[in-house]
């Protein structure tokens, strides 16, 4: 509660004074909302707004971060305040969940982004695109990806079969983390149910519940690999303690994120032995989007400030310091950064629509963990 | 006259001193409280204002939630037995002992209460994990297999008694304090010996300390979140655990407020033996004036 008041509090004294500067002779200022972890706050903050402040001198960036998305509800009243109201709003660019820019959308709350008004979006393939009906622009993704030793793994599985009996096999040696407490846990179960039905299926807007009958064989085979489960259907909590065990070598193969398994292996929290590769079918992965609202007042700097985070410079500032894959085609990078992401930057799966999602992980819990 | 006035202006006062916790215990706890219950008594589809208990046989008909409320209950009964028989004979020794270790000791007892839980957490889970120090020592000792000390009900009851010591010592401590050394004296000078001087005389004399001790340490480790969501496995899990997942996780608003409910009328039951056992000291103390 006096979170959620404080932060309306720095909110409201971000707004009245982060829009003082606007004037004719003065630079104009950018207000950008980003809603993430420290690594995508030290991102924005001291990496892409810096050095777009550099290029363009005539805009300034304040910075509003909400971690964790924390607050998020707070800035849809805003922005929906200020359009009901009639007035321009203080928020120029927001970077949150989709679930939020899907509530705003009857509204028409935010622009819908096109090539006109920002020519590099021609370099994001079109069906990111159309992934958030062109309100949001993707300039960050990751997906889940299989990470095996090569000191003890020599022949890695190439598809989710070839996984299920490597873990057979090597009783005691895989692990995926509680789907409860991280993403990379989520793939490995969402790729069991995947199997058994049509991604597309559960990826879209409908919801369902009869339909989950269906997911039943994949609670089934998940159950039987209980027993060859690190530590006998043990789940770590969370996607970085599955990373500890693989870098204690206590597990020889694991499902992780991208971005966090790269970046463990550039600052060598992993052993060099460590490779990381994204199987058949694959597992799930997502882009993070950054969206417009429509009542911006300063639309030609966002825009400005848009095109150019879809420039070779600011993507490989994107993929340098949180290792995500970026926003636009592969082609566009330069060849040395599609060698260092070639075993992972390939097509990754849907992730289910919350809904089902939610009973993913409930069903989860009661059939799988629950049923030792 | 003046003195009614002054009786209405007092009442006054005190009724706005009350008033601040009052509106929140009102607004932000009866409130909610009777809307959640409302809420679980709502069948599913909310057609018209019938009243049902269609969610609580849906909860208790799920085999893991009835598995994760035995689980906690079981969990909180040994962490509430342990925390006592460990903190009973600390109490007596802090009191009825006087030397410099019991100084020290007195001081050192008290260091958990002022570590927050959640590094408690990640201590003992440091402590206990697979390459911990408690592992390697049993593994130097020779014990080549024993049983898995954390991410289990066994790493929970671990961290809740190394938490919940302190207050424990504390307040059976308060209660020996007020037992007049002479009763003590008295029985042993007739030929008590120890033990039958702690069950005939201490234990009655001090049997409110225990009371609320008992009753707020079973509602304290069963209401708990922190640990169990950290120090406990994947299932089952305690009702904290349980209640979070289902409201944040699997969206299901409904099956939450149930499990609410359902341990609350079981804290409840702990509850009315405290409100007991406190009133009845407070009429005992009535007598003795």
């Amino acid at each position: 509660m006096t979170v959620a008041v404080a932060i309306a509090l720095v909110m409201f004294l971000f707004g009245v004074f982060g829009s003082g500067g606007v004037g004719a002779q003065g630079p104009v200022t950018l207000n950008v909302y980003i809603n993430g972890d420290t690594n995508i706050f030290d991102l924005w903050n001291k990496s892409l707004l810096p050095a777009f402040m550099k290029r363009y001198p005539q805009y300034r960036a304040n910075f509003v971060a909400l971690l964790h998305g924390e607050g998020s509800q707070g800035v849809l009243d805003k922005i929906l305040a200020a359009k009901q109201a009639g007035r321009t709003t203080d928020v120029d660019l927001w970077e949150t969940q989709p679930s939020f820019v899907t509530q705003g959308e009857p509204q028409g709350l935010w622009v819908k982004l096109t090539t006109a008004l920002i020519p590099n979006l021609s370099r994001v393939p079109t069906q990111k695109l159309v992934a958030t009906d062109y309100y949001g622009m993707p300039y960050r993704g990751s997906s889940v990806v299989l990470a095996y030793n090569t000191a003890f793994v020599k022949n890695p599985p190439k598809t989710f079969d070839d996984v299920v009996a490597w873990i057979k096999a090597n009783p005691g040696k895989f692990a995926y983390c509680d789907p409860n407490t991280g993403g990379s846990g989520q793939a490995f179960m969402v790729a069991a149910v995947y199997k058994f039905v049509q991604a597309a299926q559960f990826a879209g807007g409908t919801y369902d519940p009869k339909a989950e009958s269906a997911w039943e064989p994949a609670w089934q085979l998940l159950k039987d690999l209980n027993s060859s489960m690190y530590n006998n259907g043990f789940y770590p909590n969370g996607n970085v303690a599955v990373l500890q065990l693989l870098s204690q070598q206590n597990v020889y193969m694991a499902s992780v994120w991208s971005d966090m398994g790269t970046d463990y292996l550039k600052r060598g929290l992993l052993p060099k032995t460590v490779k990381l590769e994204q199987i058949t079918p694959p597992l799930f992965g997502g882009d993070s989007t950054v969206t417009v609202p429509a009542g911006s007042a300063h639309l030609e700097g966002v825009f400005q400030l848009l095109n150019w985070v879809l420039t070779p410079e600011a993507q490989q500032i994107v993929i340098n310091q949180v290792s995500g894959y970026p926003g636009v085609d592969w082609q566009y990078m330069p060849a040395s950064v599609r060698a260092q992401f070639a075993e992972v930057a390939k097509p990754y799966s849907p992730l289910p629509n919350s809904q089902y999602l939610a009973d993913m992980l409930r069903l989860w819990h009661e059939r799988v963990a629950g049923s030792k | 006259m003046d003195r009614a006035h002054r009786g209405w202006k007092q009442g006054a006062l005190g009724l706005a001193l009350v008033l601040p916790p009052l509106l929140v215990l009102v607004f932000l706890i009866v409130v909610p409280a009777i809307s959640a219950i409302v809420t679980t008594l709502t069948p599913p589809g909310g057609s018209g204002p019938t009243t049902s208990f269609v969610n609580y046989a849906e909860v208790l008909a799920t085999r893991m939630l009835r598995a994760d409320i035995g689980f906690t209950v079981t969990v909180t009964l040994v962490s509430v037995a342990v925390v006592f028989l460990l903190s009973y004979p600390l109490a007596l020794y802090l009191r009825f002992t006087r030397t410099r270790a019991t100084a020290i000791l007195g001081v050192l007892f008290i260091v958990p209460l002022f570590v927050p839980v959640v590094i408690a957490s990640f201590a003992m889970i440091t402590f206990l994990v697979n390459h911990g120090l408690v592992s390697t020592i049993l593994y130097r000792l020779g014990f080549e297999r024993f049983p898995r000390l954390v991410y289990n009900a066994t790493g929970i009851v671990i961290t809740q008694v190394w938490v919940n010591i302190p207050f424990a010592v504390l307040i059976l401590g308060a209660g020996l304090q007020a037992i007049d050394d002479s009763l003590v004296d008295a029985a042993r000078d007739v030929g008590a010996g120890s033990l039958r001087t702690f069950f005939s005389v201490i234990l009655p004399l001090n049997i409110t300390s225990t009371m609320i001790t008992l009753t707020l340490q079973f509602i304290g480790i069963f209401g708990s979140f922190t640990i169990p969501y950290l120090v406990g496995g994947n299932a089952p899990q305690m009702l904290g655990v349980t209640m979070t997942d289902y409201l944040t996780q699997y969206l299901r608003r409904t099956e939450s407020a149930t499990l609410a409910v359902i341990a609350f009328m079981i804290a409840a039951v702990v509850g009315v033996i405290y409100v007991l056992s406190v009133s009845r000291r407070e009429r005992g103390e009535r007598v003795v004036r």
